[in-house]
């Protein structure tokens, strides 16, 4: 028996471990450099962002409208412009992704064919290219009346991001255990009622966070705008109206060979992408709470 | 002269159970004698959870599950269209296996069940949730923290709480389905008490796969088998002395 434990063979080392471990060694070090060169690109980005950004952003670009070339002008229609817009869109497709939502999870099961259907468009639509949305609400919202509006603006982004809603929704309302539902039903509370006060106030943190994705991803949006929407140089407050939004506004400005024009498309670029990131922290903190 | 209350609170008559082309309940016949204790026990997939599911329709939820027989129940047949479930699920309440806290504070948790049926004004909803809670003897335990939520709670207050929520629709059935079998012993001793309180109420329904859990608290022990009822008998009887071989198979735990 004691020779069990001085017993030295079933440690020999083994043919292929050093290979295996040579391979394990080159497989994380290939991870490591994928990541590392991704972690590069992105603090370039934002490098070249905060560098460029910072100079522009005075208080003048955030309280001035914007202005002919060298007159001084700012961004300040242009971000309430992008408020209005992006506030608005959530507005009309908030309801509509959490309905939609909430009807594939808890009435259309894998059987049915109209939810079936329901969940494939809504997918296809996430992937849709966004200026084919701009083109279509130009067809249906601009070109019949005549003139560019900022609610078309507002319409065209919500298309975009009711499938994230829907999907975020769907996914976060099936997480909720079927013994919930089941309790609720077992006290006698109707279907809708289940729904409304078990399973979406269980689900609540998740589909807030996909309401604050749809958001960030919409909040960036060019191309269903520059159809829509369009842009104003003056201050607009009319949703029947061009308005003007910071993403177009970079968009005109970033190619313009005016520096200070330029200067100040940096700083719009500069303003949505730290709105985007306060976003997603809020949909990190939001997600942690829960 | 006094009112006489009926000596049975639920009749099950051929009963038959499909889920889809599946024959899960062949036949079944027995009664559930009033303000008394009766235990399912079986194998898993016996069809005791099966039967209990039907007193409350919670098929109902299912498509392609469907039931023919009749269920008595203070008269009528609850299998029949067109009986209203949430009237008869607010008399026949239901505790499942795992603790089901609603995503809301302990009141509230009393209270969501009891605003579906009455209307009491604050006062009387404040009676009502702590006259629940103090029968399943978890006042003293939450009695400063009512408005935390009930998420909390450990497993065992959880299922306490689950069986207040029951209860305070005041129903005259209570179905409970393995409710101490994601319990510690502590907690499972405490509901067992607590089922022997309660029965001088309610007429409870249990399926478990404890044996002893059948022996301790039951009146009425019935034996199900590939969706047949066995035997029925009182405890003592299916314990010491039972008619069927496979009971006493079971019973012994030679199989299942």
């Amino acid at each position: 028996m004691s020779d069990m434990t001085t017993s030295s063979s079933g440690w020999a080392p083994n043919a292929n471990g050093a290979r295996r471990r040579r391979t394990d060694k080159l497989a994380t070090l290939l991870g490591m450099i994928a990541a590392g060169i991704l972690v590069l690109v992105l603090t370039s980005i934002l490098w070249t962002l905060l560098s460029r950004g910072v100079t522009g952003l005075s208080a003048a670009a955030l309280m001035k409208p914007m202005g002919p070339p060298g007159s001084g002008g700012g961004l300040a229609n242009a971000i309430i412009g992008s408020l209005i817009q992006t506030f608005l869109a959530l507005l009309i497709a908030t309801p509509l992704g959490l309905g939609c939502g909430i009807y594939l999870s808890e009435y259309g099961n894998r059987q049915n064919r109209f939810a079936s259907c329901v969940r494939f468009v809504s997918d296809v639509l996430m992937s849709v290219p966004s200026i084919l949305v701009g083109l279509f609400v130009y067809q249906i919202l601009v070109a019949p009346f005549g003139h560019f509006s900022a609610f078309a603006g507002s319409v065209a982004l919500a298309i975009l991001a009711v499938p994230i809603i829907v999907r975020t929704t769907e996914d976060m309302l099936r997480l909720v255990p079927i013994a919930m539902r089941e309790a609720g039903a077992a006290l006698g509370a109707t279907r809708w009622r289940v729904t409304l006060f078990l399973c979406l106030r269980s689900a609540k943190t998740g589909v807030l966070t996909g309401i604050l994705l749809a958001l960030a991803r919409v909040s960036g949006e060019t191309a269903p705008l520059l159809f829509t929407s369009l842009g104003n140089q003056n201050w607009s407050f009319s949703l029947n109206r061009p308005m003007a939004s910071l993403p177009v506004t970079i968009y005109q400005y970033a190619g313009a060979s005016y520096e200070d024009w330029v200067q100040l498309a940096w700083a719009g670029a500069l303003l949505v992408t730290m709105g985007v990131l306060a976003i997603n922290i809020a949909v990190r903190l939001s997600a942690r709470r829960g | 002269m006094t009112e006489t209350k009926p000596q049975v609170a639920l009749a099950v008559r051929n009963l038959n159970f499909y889920y889809g082309q599946n024959h899960a309940l062949h036949d079944i016949s027995i009664d559930f004698p009033a303000r008394k204790v009766t235990a399912m026990i079986g194998p898993s997939g016996c069809g005791k959870s099966t039967l209990l599911r039907i007193f409350n329709r919670m098929y109902d939820l299912y498509p392609g599950q469907r039931a023919t027989g009749e269920v008595l129940f203070d008269g009528r047949n609850i299998l029949e269209t067109g009986l209203d479930l949430n009237i008869l699920r607010a008399r026949i309440g239901m505790v499942f296996q795992k603790p089901t806290p609603f995503p809301m504070s302990i009141y509230d948790n009393i209270a969501f069940g009891v605003r579906l049926h009455e209307r009491l004004n604050k006062a009387d909803m404040d009676a009502r949730v702590q006259d629940v809670l103090t029968r399943v003897a978890l006042w003293n335990e939450v009695r400063d923290r009512l408005n935390a939520p009930a998420a909390g709670l450990s497993g065992g207050q959880q299922q306490r709480l689950c069986i207040a929520r029951s209860i305070a629709t005041r129903p005259e059935v209570l179905l409970l389905d393995e409710p101490t079998s994601a319990l510690d012993p502590i907690s499972t001793a405490r509901i067992e008490e607590l089922l022997d309180e309660l029965k001088e109420e309610f007429t409870i329904a249990i399926v478990t796969h404890n044996m002893q859990q059948a022996a301790r608290c039951a009146d009425q022990v019935a034996f199900f088998y590939m969706g047949r009822l066995i035997e029925v008998d009182t405890a003592d009887r299916i314990f010491t002395n039972p008619r069927q071989q496979q009971t006493q198979d079971y019973i012994t735990g030679r199989f299942g």
